[in-house]
């Protein structure tokens, strides 16, 4: 019988603690300030460098939120953010969700689809006429936003000056993609192939950054048709952005190598590489693993090919706000948005810290903004040029971004085999984009092509 | 006398069940939950939210007509069949060579030997893929230096599974080697004695002698080796991400680009339970062989 008395307290003991430990207070001051706590955001890239900045917002705003912090949880990359969010929501673990989350055009739509975030319509429609172009392009789903745009990034054309005015050819040539390709096969010839126009990546990057953010919107190509039709094969654009990569490639105008990896670092080191076009946050690996070459590069809009006449698709990259009862620092986290998008003064004082520390930094969204002397400043990077002006330009006269569907993940990785077997030399570009559409239609068929 | 039925057996040792009981709870919350789960899973089209999508076996159906599947699954047994052929002799032989030499630093040398064991996979990946970069690589610079072509290790489809292999040999080498050096340990060094004294070579006492003792110790190793392999997952995802293309790519990186990139889950959890499937024939096959020898033996 004592044994039976002992079962049960220590069970009910044990009932107790659990039942407390998954009660979570929420208290709400009555004045008005956000309560005590931790706002938490999922994040990926270098998203620490950003922690200076949430707390100096913080510590301007200890009237409203004296006692909370920011933690910024550094994740893999955007699918273990919505991974991470998807099994807390599936658990029914609202109170280990975070306030905002990192994400892209993809995993914001499913997410939205699905009721996970808040939909900030109302916050966001006032500010439209005050952001540069292409902010909410792809912060939308159906006919509401449920994305904060952090950055609006375009492609830029980055040429390194002294390879340039050792083979005496005028960069001003690259303004199109053809005459791009001229100056790569004159470089080829003129240094006896130790020069290469560019890089190609024998990995998924190639499709990334030569693709689906590269030559693809500027040739106004297309994966889907308006009933989620797969077109890639028929498409005229799309052949005319694969041809590119085919001609680059067989042409011998790149070298293969890994982006984002030490031998392709050294080949620029050594004046191999004459170009990369690609989007501007290629500025942030520059200056870091390629300090000793300060002076040596300049920038260019991206080419645009002759007969259709827009330059590279910018990339937006953006926070969204998880939808919860629980979610007791939502409203702040717009304040710090409209702080980071708009407060000139304070995101100048960050953005010279960010230079010192050799850390990566966007330019500001905000068109008022953009009119600051700061924001034209040159930098001794790029034999003082001004970089931050050259990003502002390259968004203008900028391409659409591909349509974006729930289906899109899957199509760029069937997309990107069929690429890197190519690259391999497995097949030629008419059979890879053949094989492209056949596995795309195979696996995934048709997709819902409301954006 | 009336016999009880289970429930008051259970009873009369509740206090005993009631202490085996946490494992059990956590069996059943963490192993045979999600098990009994992502085979119904297996059987819908779901991306995590939202509604489920009921398709039947829809999803192993079209398993077998995706190239990508297709080549993961050939990939996987590569990596298993040639991982048993490199690790398990190569083992062999480095542990019966420490295990005849008598020296003082014999126990240095077996910590220096099993050191890639315990080094971090992220870290040991990277310090390969700089070792066989094409341009730049040590490998390849061996290469060229005595005149051979450089090879694209990483960056062809035909030959990246040979760096990933290398990096899995290199690493589980040393962990198969204690495991036989252990055994070898057990034998009597009375028998070397008198294969010494019979005027036995080294070849003929590792034939007739360490063989034969430790083969059972080699078949847990095979079938230890084999379920490693169908689940390899860090070393390829390291080195070349499954590429180029999906060259590289084990069942379980696939599995896991279905279930976490893509979010196909239902489609994912077929994957599982077609690899599970494989490795219960190909471990119930290499059981079967042992038990057939160890009553051989007997």
């Amino acid at each position: 019988m004592k044994k039976t008395k002992l079962i049960m307290i220590v069970l009910t003991m044990v009932l107790s603690l659990a039942v407390m430990g998954c009660s979570k207070s929420t208290q709400v001051s009555n004045d008005g300030a956000f309560p005590a706590g931790k706002m938490t955001l999922y994040a990926y890239g270098q998203p620490h460098f950003r922690q200076e900045y949430y707390d100096a917002f913080l510590e301007r705003n200890r009237d409203i939120a004296p006692e909370v912090e920011v933690e910024i949880i550094q994740t893999e990359g955007e699918a273990d953010v919505r991974q991470k969010v998807m099994l807390s929501f599936t658990a029914g673990a609202y109170d280990d969700l975070p306030t905002a989350i990192s994400t892209n055009p993809v995993s914001m739509q499913a997410m939205a689809e699905s009721g996970i975030l808040k939909d900030i319509t109302e916050f966001l429609t006032p500010y439209s006429t005050k952001l540069v172009d292409g902010a909410l392009e792809q912060v939308s789903f159906g006919n509401s936003y449920y994305g904060l745009p952090r950055s609006v990034r375009p492609n830029i054309l980055f040429y390194n000056n002294e390879i340039f005015e050792e083979y005496n050819i005028d960069p001003a040539r690259m303004s199109t993609i053809e005459g791009w390709l001229d100056v790569g096969r004159e470089l080829k010839e003129k240094s006896n192939g130790t020069v290469f126009l560019s890089y190609i990546d024998p990995g998924s990057r190639t499709w990334r950054y030569y693709g689906r953010r590269g030559v693809m919107p500027q040739a106004g190509a297309k994966i889907w048709d308006d009933e989620g039709n797969c077109i890639i094969d028929s498409d005229p654009g799309s052949r005319l952005a694969f041809n590119t990569i085919d001609t680059l490639y067989k042409e011998e105008l790149v070298l293969k190598s890994a982006i984002m990896q030490p031998p392709l670092y050294d080949a620029t080191r050594a004046n191999k590489i004459a170009t990369y076009m690609i989007g501007a946050f290629w500025d942030e690996f520059l200056r870091k693993n390629l300090p000793d070459m300060e002076g040596k590069w300049r920038t260019l809009p991206s080419p645009m090919y002759e007969n259709i006449g827009t330059r590279g698709a910018p990339v937006v990259m953006m926070e969204a706000l998880i939808e919860t009862k629980n979610n007791i620092y939502a409203d702040l986290y717009l304040k710090y948005w409209e702080d980071f998008t708009f407060n000139n003064e304070a995101r100048i004082t960050w953005t010279k810290s960010m230079e010192k520390q050799n850390a990566p930094y966007p330019n500001p969204i905000s068109l008022e903004m953009l009119n600051d002397a700061f924001w034209q400043l040159p930098s001794s990077y790029y034999g003082e040029e001004s970089f931050r002006q050259k990003e502002g330009e390259g968004l203008q006269n900028a391409s659409v971004n591909l349509r974006v569907t729930s289906d899109d993940i899957e199509a760029d990785i069937i997309i990107s085999n069929e690429l890197e077997r190519y690259l391999s030399g497995d097949q030629n570009m008419d059979e890879a984009i053949s094989n492209m559409a056949k596995n795309i239609k195979s696996r995934i068929g048709t997709t819902d092509p409301v954006q | 006398m009336i016999e009880k039925n289970i429930w008051q057996k259970i009873w009369q040792k509740r206090l005993m069940y009631l202490f085996i009981s946490p494992f059990f709870l956590l069996f059943i919350v963490f192993q045979f939950f999600p098990l009994i789960y992502s085979m119904i899973l297996s059987l819908y089209k779901w991306n995590g939210l939202g509604a489920r999508e009921y398709v039947g076996f829809k999803n192993y159906i079209n398993l077998f007509s995706d190239q990508m599947f297709l080549e993961c699954l050939e990939n996987t047994f590569f990596y298993w069949a040639l991982s048993i052929l490199m690790i398990i002799p190569v083992a062999l032989i480095i542990a019966a060579v420490t295990f005849v030499i008598s020296s003082k630093r014999i126990k240095t040398y077996q910590t220096i030997l099993f050191l890639p064991y315990v080094s971090a996979a992220v870290s040991i990946g990277l310090v390969f893929y700089i070792l066989f970069d094409h341009n730049a690589g040590f490998v390849n610079n061996i290469l060229a230096a005595i005149g051979f072509e450089r090879i694209p290790w990483l960056v062809s489809t035909k030959v990246s599974k040979f760096p990933v292999l290398f990096l899995v040999s290199w690493r589980a080498i040393p962990w198969y080697m204690l495991i036989f050096y252990s055994g070898l340990q057990s034998i009597n060094r009375d028998l070397f004695e008198a294969a010494k004294i019979d005027g036995a070579n080294p070849i003929q006492n590792l034939m007739n002698i360490i063989i034969p003792t430790i083969a059972p110790l080699a078949f847990f190793c095979l079938i230890n080796l084999s379920i490693e392999s169908f689940r390899r997952f860090a070393e390829p995802q390291i080195l070349t991400g499954g590429g180029p293309g999906s060259s590289s790519m084990t069942l379980v990186q696939y599995l896991y680009i279905n279930g976490f990139t893509i979010f196909k889950l239902g489609y994912a959890s077929a994957i599982g339970y077609v690899l599970t499937f494989i490795l219960i024939i190909v471990s119930s096959f290499q059981l079967r062989i042992m038990i057939k020898r160890s009553k051989e033996g007997v």
